[in-house]
């Protein structure tokens, strides 16, 4: 049960929690942890850009732009699809280098052979 | 879900929804990278207009067609943006991870096909960082998607309870809470890693439909995979279909879509997760839909012998042990009258075993540090022959109600 919801007005139940938290795929549980950072900080940043987009779109439209007026607009399906895109395009952009290949990974001290 | 900004307008649009003519909506779709694994059908209803909330206006944030918008632009964005990762990871970084497996495997002179016990494909790969990066990447989504969906309702707790609550014994449609049911363990995992899971949070609803439309990268924001299930499912020959049964209902999606079809039949979901029946009362009460919800488990339904026309389910037997698969089966077979459906959707069973050394590393990963505890044991526990077993006369060539998943279409001997 959820510790912000009252016993009274609860309908939840005993459940068995998971231990996905312990998993390293990474090989040290702190690069993984800073994969969730870096996501997490993607989407912050995603937000943030996304407000400026409507912020503009609304000057450009309506001549102002409000807190009440940017979390009320609702965006053209030509609009949302050119978002989709664009973060699509900034996940490439940001991310791609995660799946670089590593196969050519050299030690540090090692002197290269020409 | 509530929209904070617009409670008055919570049961606006529901009196829109009426059988619409059948209409192409490939038109509409934007889909930029196709999902493979979703597979919509272009002839389905259009979703309700909601006349309130006309795109390139401003408007109360309100609903977009089936779904509710999420009641925050930063949280509707930041969700957004984890689908967008989430579809990377999908169709980015998983063909990377698996040509790197393919790599690592001929460098040991192993060839690609070979097929070998998961633990071996396991610590072939589980150190790569290429394969590493895809896992811990979905992995993170996932977490973050539930983390920013909890936060959300918890932080408005007593908005989105008192949203329910009003509406818990108000039609159309009935629900039934059994706080005291007494369920089976294997119902009470933290299964794909949702915080308390499907009876443990009193957001169960709410976390699972923004939590899976995200899962779906959003190919279901419509339920277009309910849609397409309920309107490609087979009816009984002698074509009455007056009773139908949604098992492990959910949120009622598949249930609904149903009435969609169907807007004469008496439609019932039943899911053992109180939360998730309660919201999914609310939504249908939201879209003015006439379908009962009742907390039940799937193996003791409490419905008459032989009452159903149609028994559905839409991928919940991936999540049951092997004892409650046989125990849910017989109790189907148990409530469809003769010459009644029962046809279970899941995951197709057809290649129980993946092919790839990838493959078995990533279903080991799913079923481990997804939490999905029973999808091992549901490839390989033999539910047609548990269906024949039960009584019924299967069919697994088709109709197939949703593309690639499994044919699974019973009929009680009449
Ligand atoms: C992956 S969800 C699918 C939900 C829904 N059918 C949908 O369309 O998304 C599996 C559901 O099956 C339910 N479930 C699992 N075992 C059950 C049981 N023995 N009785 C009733 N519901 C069950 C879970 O609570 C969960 O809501």
């Amino acid at each position: 049960m959820s510790e912000k919801v009252e016993k009274g007005r609860s309908k939840a139940a005993p459940f068995i929690p998971a231990d996905s938290d312990a998993a390293v795929f990474l090989g040290n549980p702190h690069i993984d942890n800073l994969m969730s950072v870096v996501i997490a900080l993607g989407a912050e940043i995603w937000a943030d850009r996304q407000r400026l987009k409507v912020v503009e779109r609304l000057l450009e439209t309506e001549g102002k732009a409000t807190t009440a007026m940017v979390e009320a607009y609702v965006p053209t399906a030509a609009e949302k699809e050119a978002w989709e895109t664009e973060r699509m395009a900034m996940v490439e952009r940001v991310y791609s280098v995660l799946s670089r290949d590593t196969s050519n990974a050299r030690p540090f001290g090692e002197e290269r052979q020409f | 879900m509530i929209n904070r900004r617009s409670v008055m307008g919570l049961f606006a649009g529901a009196a829109s929804l009426v059988a619409a003519p059948f209409a192409s909506r490939a038109a509409q779709r934007a889909t930029p990278r196709a999902n493979e694994m979703f597979q919509t059908r272009d002839d389905l209803p259009p979703p309700p207009k909601n006349p309130e909330n006309v795109p390139g206006t401003l408007a109360p944030r309100g609903r977009n067609g089936r779904m509710e918008r999420l009641p925050e632009i930063d949280l509707e964005s930041r969700m957004d943006f984890l689908r967008s990762v989430r579809t990377f990871a999908n169709e980015v970084m998983s063909p990377a991870a698996g040509k790197r497996a393919d790599d690592i495997l001929a460098s040991k002179g192993i060839s690609p096909d070979t097929v070998m016990p998961m633990q071996d494909a396991i610590a072939l790969l589980q150190d790569d960082p290429v394969v590493g990066a895809r896992t811990r990447a979905w992995t993170s989504v996932q977490q973050l998607t539930w983390k920013n969906i909890k936060a959300e309702c918890e932080d408005n707790a007593d908005t989105y309870l008192s949203e329910m609550e009003a509406v818990d014994n108000r039609g159309p449609g009935t629900l039934e809470l059994n706080p005291d049911l007494e369920m089976p363990d294997y119902t009470r995992h933290e299964i794909h890693i949702q915080p308390g899971g499907y009876v443990g949070n009193d957001f169960a609803g709410h976390m699972y439909d923004y939590g899976t439309n995200g899962f779906y990268t959003g190919r279901n924001d419509q339920d277009a995979l309910h849609m397409t299930a309920a309107f490609g499912l087979p009816i009984p020959a002698d074509g009455k279909v007056r009773r139908i049964l949604d098992i492990g209902t959910g949120i009622g999606q598949l249930a609904l879509a149903l009435k969609e079809r169907f807007p004469d039949a008496e439609v019932w979901g039943i899911d053992v997760g109180g939360p998730m029946v309660r919201y999914g009362h609310l939504r249908a009460v939201e879209r003015g839909m006439d379908v009962n919800f009742a907390q039940r488990l799937a193996e003791d339904t409490r419905f008459p012998d032989n009452h159903f026309d149609l028994v559905t389910s839409y991928i919940m037997f991936h999540e049951v042990s092997p004892q409650g698969t046989k125990d849910i089966v017989n109790e189907a077979f148990r409530i469809t009258r003769p010459g009644g459906i029962f046809y279970p959707i899941d995951f197709n069973l057809k290649n129980p075993f993946p092919r790839t050394a990838y493959g078995q590393y990533r279903r080991w990963w799913d079923h481990r540090w997804n939490n999905e505890v029973w999808t091992i044991k549901y490839r390989t526990n033999g539910l047609p022959d548990l269906v024949r077993a039960a009584g019924f006369d299967l069919n697994e060539e088709g109709p197939v109600a949703l593309p690639r998943f499994g044919v699974m279409n019973a009929t009680k001997p009449a």
